[in-house]
């Protein structure tokens, strides 16, 4: 597995519009004239010499395992405009892997009320699709079909002009949103606190849509489906294809959305279309949806199964290896909140009242209460907690904290939910993926 | 940094305490002073939640750090680091590597995972052999 020298690197370089367009015509021929590589009746042929090192040079690395690519698939750097530039549309956030784009919201950014798009964090389980990466919606169709009376073909004017339309604030939290306090580590984007958003969507109920189609006795899951590319290229796989319960796609805050805060849907977030299962883990909120499959099982899509979006049905110790058939699929997600004023480490006047803010939110609906702690944890008093503008949308809190003399302090903060549960100190039940943390947030103050 | 703070506003609070202890909150109120000057001066943005994995942006790296390749993503120098990085960085970045502190178990199921459900291409024994013992050796939750 011998690098490419520099000079292998940037010789023949073939940019990747050309590629793109060589391998729509005709991927088999594309490859034998960019690469020069001849397709084996396996459809695999080794890249020699020349076409190697330009296949190298116009993805910017060597491809060591070039025999094992297939012909004719191009491969999935070709495939697509950077998507990574789109970045640089975002402010402060944390990039933990570029590919798939994955990046977090340092708490302090979280301010807003409604989540701007700059603030907003993201997981891509896949590759941006081209269709978002070129906010080209043309001839885009929303399929609905499996366990109903009638198969819906739906444009994007289809569900503007035949359904209500309806705007709602609603949180989108990462189900591996805090994974990176888990003590062993748990596989997957270390994600801190910052995999949570809340910004406002506009599109029509998932619930009328599903009415249209007519439910059949039988139907029991949904199954989503998007049009983004499997990491590995492979057109014949799906990056990710997830579900839920027919009960919670009923619910009335469930959308499909083809608007965040009054603009198209951004590249990063599904455009054109996607779906919003508020309480959820948010790959349920399927992104670029193309169809969804109304199951008369628990649907059994990419990243359903396995340990992937599942807890142990049981306690375990830290560590434990669960057998995967005692993994359940995570749901709704635990009640938490975020301090997001004022920044950690800042400095306070000793012996004065100091604001602090933030949001909470959960799973099962609103918050109950909210409680800070300046003493870790020892004492706590009730913060002042907003209602939310809908269901599903995080709730403002304040309180007013005063060090009563200079040095070092922590703010704590704890929600409460509906039922009286309330979020742990530290990490709840640790599980091999990391999924579920709600362990509360703390800042640290300085007073001077 | 957060222990020491903590001693020192511990040792404020307490009342009485018998002379060894006296002495001993002496010197952790000299060390705390030192590291609260130094705390304070570098206040903004401490985190205490900051995983332990995580570097502190900016932070000179600390004597032990391995040295790493930025030719192969910031992996860390040893054998295996070639063959891990082409294998990895051909569907993702190697920053999903290098965030990982998995425990062995966890590393032989991601292999598999990786060939059954993410389209790895299978690889001989002494190639998996050798990138997951760098894997195990590198980022790991046991070591």
């Amino acid at each position: 597995m011998a690098r490419l020298d520099d000079e292998d690197r940037t010789s023949g370089a073939v940019d990747r519009e050309t590629i793109r367009r060589a391998y729509a015509a005709d991927p088999f021929e594309a490859e034998r004239r960019l690469f020069g590589r001849l397709a084996h009746a396996d459809r695999r042929g080794f890249l020699r010499g020349a076409g190697l090192a330009a296949m190298g040079a116009a993805l910017g690395a060597a491809m060591p395992f070039h025999r094992n690519f297939p012909s004719g698939l191009v491969p999935a750097a070709f495939a697509q405009d950077s998507e990574a530039e789109l970045m640089a549309g975002k402010d402060g956030l944390t990039l933990l892997n570029e590919r798939p784009v994955n990046a977090e919201t340092p708490a302090h950014l979280l301010d807003d009320d409604i989540t701007p798009y700059e603030r907003l964090f993201v997981r891509n389980n896949g590759l941006v699709p081209q269709s978002a990466l070129e906010q080209n919606a043309e001839g885009w169709t929303l399929t609905v079909d499996g366990e109903v009376d009638n198969t819906l073909s739906l444009s994007i004017d289809d569900l503007k002009n035949d359904f209500e339309t309806v705007t709602q604030a609603l949180w989108l939290e990462c189900g591996g949103n805090g994974r990176a306090f888990f003590n062993p580590g748990a596989s997957g984007n270390q994600w801190t606190t910052g995999a949570i958003g809340c910004p406002e969507w506009t599109g029509v109920r998932l619930r009328d849509v599903l009415e249209r189609a007519g439910l059949k006795s039988s139907a029991v899951y949904t199954g989503h489906y998007g049009n983004d590319l499997h990491l590995s290229g492979d057109p014949e796989k799906e990056a990710i294809s997830r579900g839920v319960p027919i009960d919670k796609a009923m619910e009335p805050e469930c959308m499909i959305a083809w608007a965040m805060n009054g603009q198209d849907i951004p590249a990063l977030h599904g455009f054109p279309l996607r779906l919003v299962i508020p309480g959820y883990p948010g790959s349920a909120s399927q992104k670029y949806l193309t169809r969804i499959w109304v199951r008369d099982q628990v649907h059994d899509g990419a990243k359903m199964g396995g340990y992937s979006y599942r807890l142990p049905a049981y306690p375990v110790a830290p560590g434990t290896e669960v057998p995967e058939e005692d993994m359940e699929i995570l749901t709704v997600m635990p009640v938490k909140s975020l301090i997001t004023g004022p920044a950690t480490g800042a400095e306070v006047p000793a012996g004065q009242p100091a604001e602090v803010r933030g949001h909470a939110w959960a799973g099962n609906g609103d918050v109950r209460a909210m409680h800070v702690s300046l003493d870790f944890g020892q004492t706590w008093q009730e913060a002042e907690l907003d209602g939310p503008p809908n269901k599903y949308a995080w709730q403002r809190w304040r309180a007013e904290v005063t060090p009563p003399e200079a040095g070092y302090y922590e703010v704590w903060a704890r929600a409460t939910d509906q039922n009286g549960v309330m979020q742990p100190p530290t990490t709840p039940g640790w599980n091999p993926r990391g999924y579920g943390n709600n362990m509360m947030h703390r800042i640290a103050l300085f007073a001077v | 940094m957060r222990c020491d703070l903590m001693g020192m506003t511990r040792g404020r609070r307490r009342g009485r305490r018998p002379a060894g202890a006296v002495l001993r909150r002496a010197a952790w109120l000299a060390a705390g002073a030192a590291v609260l000057s130094a705390g304070v001066a570098a206040a903004q943005g401490y985190d205490p939640m900051r995983p332990p994995q995580q570097q502190v942006p900016g932070a000179a790296a600390p004597e032990t750090a391995p040295e790493v390749d930025p030719e192969l993503g910031g992996l860390p120098v040893g054998p295996g680091a070639e063959d891990t990085f082409y294998l990895c960085s051909a569907c993702h970045s190697i920053s999903l590597v290098t965030q990982q502190r998995l425990t062995d178990e966890r590393w032989d199921y991601l292999w598999t995972w990786m060939i059954e459900e993410q389209g790895m291409p299978e690889q001989d024994a002494e190639t998996r052999e050798t990138i997951l013992d760098y894997l195990k050796t590198h980022f790991s939750a046991e070591r």
